[in-house]
């Protein structure tokens, strides 16, 4: 072996030792490609977004109020050292924002969890929720939804050494963790009654108590679990496929707001120019080993 | 200077009861030891000491990310002890008024307010308010119901404060021919606030544990950043342990700066 | 008065539950959260360095750290150092902890209001140190300081609303009150409801440690 060749397996080994965090994190999502994305995005005409009450208060603003996850991995993650958001989710936000403000950045954000989603914007707190938020017939008494923007069945997160639990009907008597205020509660009291039912605030709790064992399985969306799956820890796999009706994700807006024609609008321009197609296989298709991107679920 | 008990209990010890301390003290420093490493051990054989859950503390940008947390803990902790302590002010004179249409409602709003639990009222500002039309900013939706409730008992401290000042001045003062308000304002309360300073203080630190409540309103603090933090390292353990850290080092920042001011009341 | 009416005829077992798994958590919580209070506040009197240093430390770390953060740690960090304990116990452990710290903080200021010169004549009686804690410390520290463990008492029980942030299996008043808020819209019926009931327990207790305190303190 030359020198050269030499030189560059041991930087490439130290380079791996010293980003052990690989191994937490999974595949990461690539933060430039991300970014070059985003930055590409459309930027509305001015006429469009006159038209709109909704978009002219936010371009007034300056900012676009967004409620939303910094700890979803596939969907939003805050990378602390650079101060971005970056996944699914995120992407769409920030496209959106760009769209309206002609800068992804123009941004103010604020945390939500299952138990918030609403109620901020009922308050009037945000302008807009994109949370990996399921369109749901009580929700949408309370608020508007725009799109969907993607739809993903229901699926069963267990331990690699479970045995016991193949699908959802052996969930009987177990116990079982979801998140509160999502679709889960009800999925899970139509597919599988007789189990014990543990809500928890976000995605994070609920996967952190199957690890620690206070939970036999989780039942959430089936992306959410992949994207556990590709955390690479290796001690979780799904049991069974994915299972229950398609839940269409949407996109949280005040009650009756025209800013659902808006992004609807929006929507179906970044389906038709490929860029939708783009932002899954980045933030989504790349880290969990998924390559036939699916299509847009139609919009109303 | 006065001796602790302690001092009387256990001072001129004889040699017998020194030997005995010393023992004593080798057993409990041995006993100390083997807890320490006790829970060393069991941080290593559950993993927890692995460098990839510690190595992002090496870096500025999570130290500086945690602090910003930490300026929005202080942030609405700080105008919640303003709000808590003027409210106070006016809750304790309502009560100590002689008119009963004013000292009435003033024992109602401080027996309901220090009845209530503080998140209680969080809650009651989040899902409640904003549907009969009061709909107030992330930030006072915190700040707003840790002031009430904490003017509340601090109405009392205050109370407390005054009524441990002694009767002969206020008697003195109004023999001098200053009126009510006078005495007041000139006499009783200055000499009260000096004996209440560290109840007041305690209250502050009960005010800035109160913002862990933040997220219940989705207002960002330091409780919030430890948790994006945990999402992007999966290391609970130490992220746990170093926000409870700073937060017990803020409280006891806070406790051992007021020592320096006040006297006991007795 | 109506909607008030109207929510106890639909809710009211509900709000009963919730109200007797408040008092279950309080009782839980304060009984070993006392006695550990009392039990660390009598060992700090002993001259050994380190247990003194290491209790001292005790007190001071519980007594600052928020509640909703303690607990956070046991239900969620405590399982990845394979401490695994299940939701209601987590809530009254750390309620617990909280309470001794506090009680061991006030019993403290209670054991220095004894005259030195009780201590001195016991002393010269023969009697060993830990027998005249025992019979003439603790009784009066305790009778001493009835009205800020009083206070504790009602702070504590109130602090029980943190069980509403961990998946319990039953609910307690603010949990109950914040789910029925997330559901529909409830008004202020179902708050002042709960508030009731937390004031009216809140009364009830300060009630019973005046008349305590009246029977007991100790006039100098």
């Amino acid at each position: 072996m030359s020198i050269t060749t030499l030189l560059k397996s041991t930087v490439a080994a130290l380079a791996i030792a010293g980003s052990g965090s690989l191994l937490a994190q999974g595949t990461p999502i690539d933060a430039a490609a991300f970014d070059a994305l985003v930055a590409a995005g459309p930027v509305a005409s001015p006429d469009v977004i006159a038209a709109s009450p909704w978009a002219s208060k936010i371009k007034q603003a300056g900012a676009l109020r967004l409620g939303g996850t910094q700890t979803s991995n596939l969907f939003s993650l805050l990378n602390e050292k650079d101060g971005r958001m970056r996944g699914f989710d995120a992407g769409l936000a920030q496209l959106v924002t760009r769209y309206i403000l002609g800068d992804a950045s123009k941004i103010q954000f604020t945390q939500v969890n299952s138990s918030t989603r609403e109620q901020v914007l009922i308050n009037g707190q945000v302008d807009m929720v994109m949370a990996t938020y399921s369109i749901t017939p009580a929700r949408a008494e309370k608020i508007s939804f725009a799109g969907p923007y993607y739809t993903s069945q229901a699926g069963v997160l267990v331990k690699s050494n479970n045995k016991a639990i193949q699908s959802y009907n052996d969930l009987a008597g177990k116990k079982v963790a979801t998140q509160a205020g999502s679709t889960g509660p009800a999925i899970l009291a139509q597919f599988a009654p007789k189990s014990t039912v543990q809500e928890f605030q976000t995605h994070q709790e609920a996967l952190d108590s199957l690890r620690q064992g206070r939970v036999d399985a989780y039942v959430t969306d089936h992306t959410l679990l992949l994207n556990a799956l590709s955390l690479g820890t290796g001690d979780a796999k799904l049991a069974g496929a994915p299972f229950g009706a398609q839940d269409p994700y949407g996109i949280g807006l005040p009650k009756g707001s025209d800013g659902v024609a808006f992004v609807n609008a929006f929507l179906k321009k970044i389906e038709a120019d490929g860029t939708w197609a783009k932002l899954w296989t980045i933030s989504i298709g790349q880290r969990t080993g998924s390559t036939a991107v699916p299509t847009p679920p139609a919009l109303p | 200077m006065r001796r602790t008990l302690e001092d009387t209990l256990f001072g001129a010890p004889s040699p017998r009861t020194r030997a005995l301390t010393r023992a004593g003290n080798f057993v409990a420093a041995g006993a100390l030891l083997l807890l320490a490493a006790g829970i060393a051990y069991r941080f290593h054989s559950a993993g927890q000491l692995e460098p990839r859950y510690w190595q992002f503390f090496a870096w500025p940008t999570t130290w500086a990310f945690l602090a910003k947390g930490l300026l929005g803990t202080l942030a609405s902790a700080a105008m919640s002890a303003v709000i808590a302590l003027s409210l106070g002010l006016m809750l304790m004179l309502g009560r100590l008024s002689r008119l009963r249409l004013v000292r009435w409602p003033s024992i109602a709003a401080i027996e309901f307010l220090r009845g209530t639990p503080t998140l209680l009222l969080i809650y009651l500002c989040f899902l409640v308010l904003p549907s009969i039309g009061v709909k107030l900013s992330t930030y006072w939706m915190l700040t707003l119901p840790i002031g009430f409730s904490t003017a509340a008992v601090v109405a009392e401290v205050y109370r407390a404060g005054v009524l441990a000042v002694p009767r002969g001045q206020t008697d003195a003062a109004r023999s001098l021919g200053m009126t009510g308000t006078q005495v007041f304002f000139t006499i009783v309360f200055p000499q009260a606030l000096r004996y209440i300073v560290p109840a007041l203080v305690a209250q502050l630190v009960i005010v800035v544990k109160d913002t862990t409540f933040g997220y219940v309103v989705t207002y960002g603090e330091l409780m919030q950043n430890a948790k994006v933090l945990i999402a992007n390292y999966h290391s609970l353990v130490p992220v746990y342990l170093v926000v409870a850290a700073l937060y017990c080092l803020v409280n006891y920042g806070i406790s051992r700066a007021s020592r320096r001011l006040g006297r006991p009341m007795h | 008065m109506g909607d008030v009416a109207k929510l106890l005829a639909d809710h009211g077992p509900a709000f009963w539950q919730a109200l007797l798994l408040t008092w279950k958590l309080t009782a839980l919580a304060f009984v070993p959260g006392f006695a550990l209070g009392v039990a660390v506040a009598a060992l700090r009197l002993f001259p050994l360095a380190p247990l003194r240093a290491c209790l001292a430390f005790y007190v001071e770390i519980f007594r600052n750290i928020p509640s909703v953060a303690l607990l956070i740690f046991i239900v969620f960090a405590l399982p990845d150092l394979e401490v695994v304990i299940d939701y209601e116990h987590s809530v009254v452990l750390t309620l617990a902890l909280v309470c001794s710290a506090f009680t061991a903080d006030y019993l403290r200021t209670g054991i220095n209001t004894i005259p030195s010169g009780q201590i001195e004549a016991a002393l010269s009686l023969g009697m060993r140190p830990a027998r005249v804690i025992s019979s003439i410390v603790l009784p009066q520290a305790l009778r001493s300081v009835v009205q800020p463990i009083t206070s504790l008492l009602i702070a504590l029980m109130l602090s029980t609303s943190l069980a509403s942030q961990v998946p319990m299996p039953g609910r307690e008043l603010t949990a109950l009150v914040s789910k029925m808020g997330n559901d529909a819209a409830i008004g202020m019926a179902a708050f002042m409801v709960a508030a009731a009931m937390y004031v009216a327990t809140g009364l009830l207790i300060a009630w019973a440690g005046a008349t305590l305190d009246r029977k007991v303190r100790i006039l100098r």
